[in-house]
């Protein structure tokens, strides 16, 4: 039987493990536990009341106000990951490509599309209510500068378009990653192979959707998966861009908002529940943990050796 | 039908010219391969006629009609990669129709080419297998195979054997000669293997930096090589060059004066060739023979070779039976056969006829 013993390796591997372990059991498996157990308790302020089992579960999701805000900030989840979804990773798809086949100054836009990834979300944030000021903003100036006046908006200030607004500045920003990931998932397919098709279609369709995505798509399982957990925990853009109320009227409310503002107050409504917020929290947890698990397993699936 | 002719083709990638003006014609059904050591420009020259790459200068028709500016996919070219190319997330079916439907082939016609080329290749067990779960000699039958469904008029096979093990390269290669037995399409072969080149092809086309040194027969080139060039790329050991002097009928030759009935006209410097089996070895050298020392012996089992140094530094390999063989440093004697001897212009390298 081996023993266990502390040789100089060992207390190496040792002392260099578990600070970082003790950091992350401190400051995320606590935190995370301790969530799950505040859900389950009534909360007055920061004091916990007495055990209230499932009630504040079914109130966030059975009991008015609070479950018409659920599923409007829910709703506007979905729209985001099924919008970037087209337009991120769609796009990033498309440039990727466009970058793969050395058009002239690929090297220049290939920095420059993944540039933007490495922006703080605040930065870029902030840059976009600027670019989107009704006023002011170089988008409305741009419009009424080529004579498109009437299509310059309050972009951020009216229902219809704040979301859109938002998700745009999204993909914007973070176009670049799956671009990265497609174009080194190009960059994988053997010339030969490509070769080999040229041999067969002059199509530049039929090569793309028939050969280039299929082998191509096993890079993007972790595309779509980090792009899922991204758009449930948006936070950042839309609290920079719209505040934490999802202005205006809550048409850019997302769940991150919600449960921040439920749990730990707002300004404006005052009010505060740790325990309804816990139980939001939990039940983002526990859909986006388990959605993501099925899509990674589902793709995986479909992954292909080269 | 398929004749291809390649009129003064160039190639330049930037400003590097790498094939200066290549001349060659094709006839139908025939087996031509481009033989030549690496970086020659044979599967430069190959990707030219696929039209993989354009063509920077020259012309290139199919039948009589020009092909510089059609389309790969449209020219009626198959082709054959070293790597085999085949599309990993496709089973073997799916990888021999693609290309069958891309082409507007009616389902029922596709599923019967690829019934008849599983067939003809043994691929029935594995249609329905991904490239990955299949050896290497099964790949390259499914790569073949996706060729054959498609019917072209002219085969390209790239290396098609480099990535094989030995024993099953020679078994492929009987295959493929098998094969245009069979179908009979023109199948333009390309190899830095010179025995598959002279096991395989109706012609050879032996290239060397950009140019093609010769073009002919198996036995032409091995017989009547043009020049220096595939004299020594053809055959294996490779034949022995050395320089000689003419003066009258005889050779001075390292270091020995060999009278020769058989000469090129005209007196000087000039390089003779002798491959390896028209030399006979003697234990005492005497007049005529030429002096050599062994350097050392190979025994291949049915015939052995030994190296010989001359005086003059010039290594020689010569034939002998596997009872014949000869220590290190033994002082020997080279006697040559007359009519073998292949003689070379010391300047330009060019065959001398005698």
């Amino acid at each position: 039987m081996p023993q266990l013993r502390l040789t100089g390796r060992g207390l190496w591997i040792t002392a260099l493990i578990v600070p970082p372990l003790a950091f992350v059991a401190l400051f995320v498996v606590y935190p995370i536990i301790s969530a799950f157990a505040y859900a389950f308790f009534d909360w007055n302020g920061l004091l916990r009341g007495e055990f209230v089992g499932l009630d504040n579960f079914h109130t966030v999701l059975f009991v008015e106000p609070y479950a018409s805000w659920t599923r409007n900030a829910f709703s506007h989840n979905i729209i985001v990951f099924f919008a970037l979804m087209v337009l991120q990773n769609g796009l990033g798809f498309f440039l990727a490509y466009a970058l793969w086949r050395e058009l002239p100054g690929a090297r220049f836009h290939r920095i420059a599309v993944f540039l933007p990834v490495v922006l703080s979300t605040i930065i870029v944030g902030y840059l976009f209510k600027l670019f989107l000021h009704p006023l002011f903003g170089v988008v409305n100036i741009s419009l009424r500068g080529m004579g498109l006046g009437e299509l310059a908006q309050p972009w951020l200030g009216q229902s219809s378009t704040a979301l859109w607004a938002l998700i745009a500045a999204n993909a914007w920003h973070m176009v670049g990653f799956p671009t990265l990931v497609f174009l080194a998932g190009m960059q994988r397919i053997p010339t030969e192979m490509l070769d080999a098709v040229r041999m067969e279609t002059r199509s530049e369709w039929v090569k793309i959707t028939k050969i280039v995505w299929p082998l191509v798509a096993p890079s993007a399982t972790v595309v779509f998966v980090l792009l899922f957990v991204g758009a449930f925990n948006w936070f950042e853009l839309p609290y920079v861009m719209a505040g934490l109320d999802g202005s205006p009227f809550g048409s850019t409310d997302v769940l991150g908002l919600y449960f921040y503002r439920t749990a730990f107050g707002n300004v404006s409504s005052g009010q505060q529940d740790f325990g309804l917020g816990s139980a939001l929290a939990v039940l983002i947890f526990l859909f986006i943990a388990v959605i993501a698990g099925l899509i990674t397993v589902r793709l995986r699936a479909r992954e292909i050796q080269l | 039908m398929a004749r291809l002719n390649l009129r003064g083709v160039k190639k330049r990638f930037k400003s590097t010219e790498v094939l200066h003006g290549i001349d060659l014609d094709i006839g139908d059904r025939e087996f031509v391969v481009f033989v030549g050591p690496s970086g020659c420009g044979k599967s430069t020259l190959l990707r030219l006629i696929a039209g993989l790459d354009p063509i920077s200068e020259g012309e290139f028709m199919l039948n009589g009609r020009r092909m510089n500016e059609v389309h790969p996919s449209q020219r009626g070219i198959a082709m054959v990669f070293q790597s085999y190319a085949l599309y990993p997330h496709m089973d073997v079916y799916e990888n021999m129709a693609f290309g069958a439907r891309l082409m507007g082939l009616s389902k029922t016609e596709v599923e019967a080419r690829i019934a008849q080329t599983a067939r003809m290749l043994q691929l029935e067990p594995l249609l329905k297998r991904r490239p990955r779960e299949l050896s290497g000699g099964q790949r390259q039958r499914v790569a073949i195979g996706r060729a054959l469904v498609r019917k072209p008029e002219v085969f390209l096979l790239d290396e098609p054997l480099s990535n094989l093990d030995a024993a099953l390269r020679s078994e492929v290669r009987l295959e493929i000669a098998r094969l245009h037995r069979e179908i009979g399409g023109t199948m333009i072969y390309v190899t830095h293997d010179q025995v598959e080149a002279m096991t395989l092809a109706d012609r050879i086309v032996v290239m060397n930096a950009g140019r093609i040194e010769q073009v002919g027969s198996p036995r032409e080139l091995y017989e009547t090589p043009a020049n220096l060039f595939v004299a020594t790329f053809i055959g294996s050991p490779k034949m022995a060059v050395i320089s000689a002097e003419r003066t009258g009928n005889a050779l001075a030759v390292a270091g020995a004066t060999v009278p020769l009935a058989r000469l090129p006209a005209g007196d000087g410097s000039l390089r003779i060739g002798i491959r390896p089996d028209a030399i006979r070895l003697q234990r005492t050298p005497t007049e005529g023979s030429i002096p050599a020392t062994v350097v050392y012996t190979e025994y291949l089992g049915e015939n052995a070779f030994v190296y010989a140094r001359l005086v003059d530094g010039t290594l020689v390999g010569i034939r002998t039976t596997p009872n014949d063989l000869y220590e290190p440093d033994a002082s020997v004697g080279l006697l040559l056969d007359n009519d073998a001897i292949h003689f070379f212009s010391a300047q330009d390298g060019r065959r001398l006829p005698a």
